[in-house]
């Protein structure tokens, strides 16, 4: 017992650091959501007002699209790479460098990248597509509300299926080579090694990987902000860009916190079906 | 926010009390954009040879996120004594008790633009003291005009002959006249609320109590604004363009008309000599008038300021007519400031004449979510999802909440 107690003491100083960067600012937010910009408590106005609000629904249904057109890709275009990359030819060490390239360029730095080379006028992808007659005339891209919510994701694939890749290629180099001989052995094909040796083998890094990016998507600002604001019309408006802008420009830092913590609870309960779901392993869970 | 702002208080008074053991006592610490800075530099040599006893710390600002640091540093107390802000931003300070009156600083009330101090009052007092103020008119390529077979001297003054124009101008894979749908909320605002008031029309009502956005007088607006785009007469990157963007694409040569103020009229000389440009008014309904919202910039004094009476010693220096000439970047908010020799350059003839036309915007705590609405509806007509009826009922929907 006087053991335990001198433990508790040593983990104090961490807890206390712990406790002030995540439960503060949770706190705080809870605290914020039912005050008004003067500090007066103002029960459940907020919620009301920003439920209210045209553009939430819209952000729901696009921030939904967004993670999953997202995450679909990202995950099946990064394990594609990663199986790629882990075989031997020549050039390989060069061909990883460079695939790991979108992942490195500064966020903001790709989008506004993006935004030019996206441009209807300027822009070079339609130059590309016009100048060979591929296309008779320029593509609005952004300005177009078919497509601007699929190019987005399409940066965001862009982005971060390198980071995926990098990920469960560390994974695949881990498998030992018998696993390999007795598919062999047992007369597997390649895609046969693929399906029972490699995929079984990273199963956890997949799991972990995409967790990870199911969260960062869910947060997402920089490139949807930088390139069309939320815009035209809301199309690519996510929740997160909304809490930012009723917070930072409209200064209504009440609302942002009331949809902040709906958004909290909505993020919590994919997650948390999601390691009930996926992340269990069925050898560990019988 | 009470406690926020107490806990803000007492950190700004303990920093307050660490740093003025190094700021000592008659120092004016003056926020200016960067545009601002040669010309600020030497008005302050200028006032520091006359009061030799206050020193004046120039800190050089920039406009993009200017707002959001201006309102951080307002509302922590670590303010400095005297910030440039846009005539637009003063009104919400003043409500919130950020910034000091200056009614005392402020002489010769008549000879200022009324409209800029308009923009500064609130509560019967004066918040901020207006020394640039600008306009928008249009911009035109005078070569496009010849070659459409249109005289740029007798250009289009109501809103038929100039869409008659604009449909004449639009060949060979020009644009006759660029409108915005896209970047900051304020470009769209700025170009698309005038022709709203030139009915009668609006937003909302200057006293911020009625939605006016779906009158028919606004409904009428709008359609003329938006029918550019909708019959191809502006260009099809239209939802994504802002004021430079449309800038950018008048000097590529494939616009040849679009409203901006004076101070595109520099780069647009340098980037592109070979255009011929012309200046021509806002045109109005038949019968009409135009109209224009008035732009530009004021100084204020933060509550939190630490030497505010050297600032107001500095900010009466500054609003002197001879240096209010000096220092800003399109026209001056005095009348009699209007007569320095820079202001009779023939090109800003125009400017000058759009002025008396010009408006605030009306001062509202929810401006931002009202102005957000409403662009929304426009980018809802131009991506063709709703018709005008239908975005700005929409639009009002949603600013009837917010008034």
């Amino acid at each position: 017992m006087q053991k335990q107690s001198a433990g508790y003491l040593f983990v104090l100083p961490a807890l206390m650091v712990l406790g002030m960067l995540i439960a503060y600012p949770i706190a705080y937010t809870g605290l914020l959501s039912v005050t008004d910009n003067a500090g007066n408590f103002v029960g459940l106005n907020n919620f009301r007002r920003i439920l209210a609000a045209r553009a939430t629904p819209t952000a729901f249904w696009n921030t939904l699209w967004w993670v999953f057109g997202s995450i679909i890709f990202q995950v099946v275009l990064g394990v594609l790479t990663a199986v790629l990359l882990n075989q031997n030819f020549r050039g390989r060490a060069l061909v990883r460098s460079v695939t790991l390239v979108p992942w490195v360029v500064p966020g903001i730095v790709a989008a506004t990248t993006w935004a030019w080379m996206l441009h209807t006028e300027f822009g070079i992808i339609n130059y590309m597509l016009t100048a060979p007659g591929v296309i008779d005339r320029p593509v609005g891209w952004l300005t177009n509300g078919n497509t601007v919510m699929p190019v987005m994701i399409a940066i965001n694939i862009w982005k971060m299926f390198p980071f995926v890749a990098i990920m469960v290629l560390a994974g695949l180099q881990s498998i030992s080579n018998d696993l390999y001989e007795a598919a062999r052995i047992d007369g597997a094909s390649f895609w046969e090694e693929v399906w029972y040796v490699m995929l079984p083998q990273v199963r956890s890094v997949i799991v972990a990987v995409t967790l990870l990016l199911v969260i960062w998507a869910l947060n997402h600002i920089t490139i949807i902000y930088a390139i069309t604001r939320g815009g035209p019309a809301n199309r690519t408006l996510i929740t997160p860009i909304q809490i930012f802008r009723t917070a930072f420009e409209s200064v209504q830092f009440g609302q942002a916190a009331a949809l902040s913590v709906m958004f909290f609870a909505v993020a919590i309960v994919i997650v948390f079906v999601y390691i009930k779901t996926l992340a269990s392993n069925p050898e560990e869970s019988r | 926010m009470k406690t926020l702002t107490m806990k803000m208080a007492i950190a700004a008074t303990a920093s307050f009390l660490a740093m003025s053991a190094g700021a000592w006592a008659g120092e004016v610490v003056w926020w200016t954009p960067n545009f601002n800075e040669a010309r600020a530099r030497q008005l302050v040599e200028k006032f520091q040879a006359a009061n030799p006893e206050v020193k004046v710390k120039l800190e050089i600002t920039t406009t993009d996120g200017l707002p959001q640091r201006i309102l951080t540093a307002l509302q922590s107390g670590a303010a400095p004594d005297v910030i440039d802000v846009q005539h637009g931003w003063v009104n919400g300070y003043a409500q919130n008790d950020l910034v000091l009156p200056l009614d005392d600083v402020l002489t010769q009330r008549e000879d200022y633009i009324p409209a800029a101090l308009e923009y500064n009052t609130w509560d019967g007092k004066l918040w901020g003291i207006p020394y640039r103020i600008e306009t928008h008119a249009i911009i035109i390529n005078r070569g496009d005009f010849k070659a459409a077979g249109l005289d740029p001297d007798n250009p289009p003054t109501t809103w038929d002959a100039f869409t008659e124009a604009a449909k004449k101008l639009t060949t060979n894979g020009k644009s006759g006249f660029a409108i915005t749908g896209g970047g900051e909320v304020g470009n769209t605002i700025f170009r698309s609320l005038p022709f709203m008031w030139m009915l009668g029309g609006g937003i909302i009502s200057d006293d911020g109590k009625q939605v006016l956005v779906n009158s028919p007088e606004s409904i009428k607006a709008v359609t003329f604004y938006t029918d550019f785009f909708k019959n191809g007469l502006s260009p099809s990157s239209t939802l994504e363009n802002d004021g430079t963007a449309n800038r950018r694409l008048f000097i590529a040569g494939t616009v040849s008309m679009y409203q901006s103020g004076q101070f595109d009229i520099q780069s647009i000389r340098q980037e592109n000599p070979n255009i011929d440009i012309g200046v021509i008014p806002v045109p109005h309904p038949e019968g009409g008038k135009t109209a224009a919202i008035l732009g530009g910039w004021s100084f204020v004094v933060p509550s939190a300021a630490k030497n505010p009476d050297e600032a107001k010693k500095l900010i009466a220096f500054l609003a002197e007519a001879e240096n209010q000439a000096a220092l800003t970047d399109t026209f001056p908010a005095r009348i009699s400031a209007m007569d320095a020799e820079r202001f009779n350059d023939p090109i800003l003839k125009v400017f000058k004449e759009m002025l008396p036309f010009g408006r605030p915007v009306p001062a509202h705590p929810n401006w931002v979510q009202i102005s957000q609405a409403y662009f929304d509806g426009i980018q809802r007509i131009l991506l063709g999802d709703e018709n005008v009826k239908d975005a700005m009922d929409g639009a009002a929907a949603e600013i009837e909440g917010l008034l």
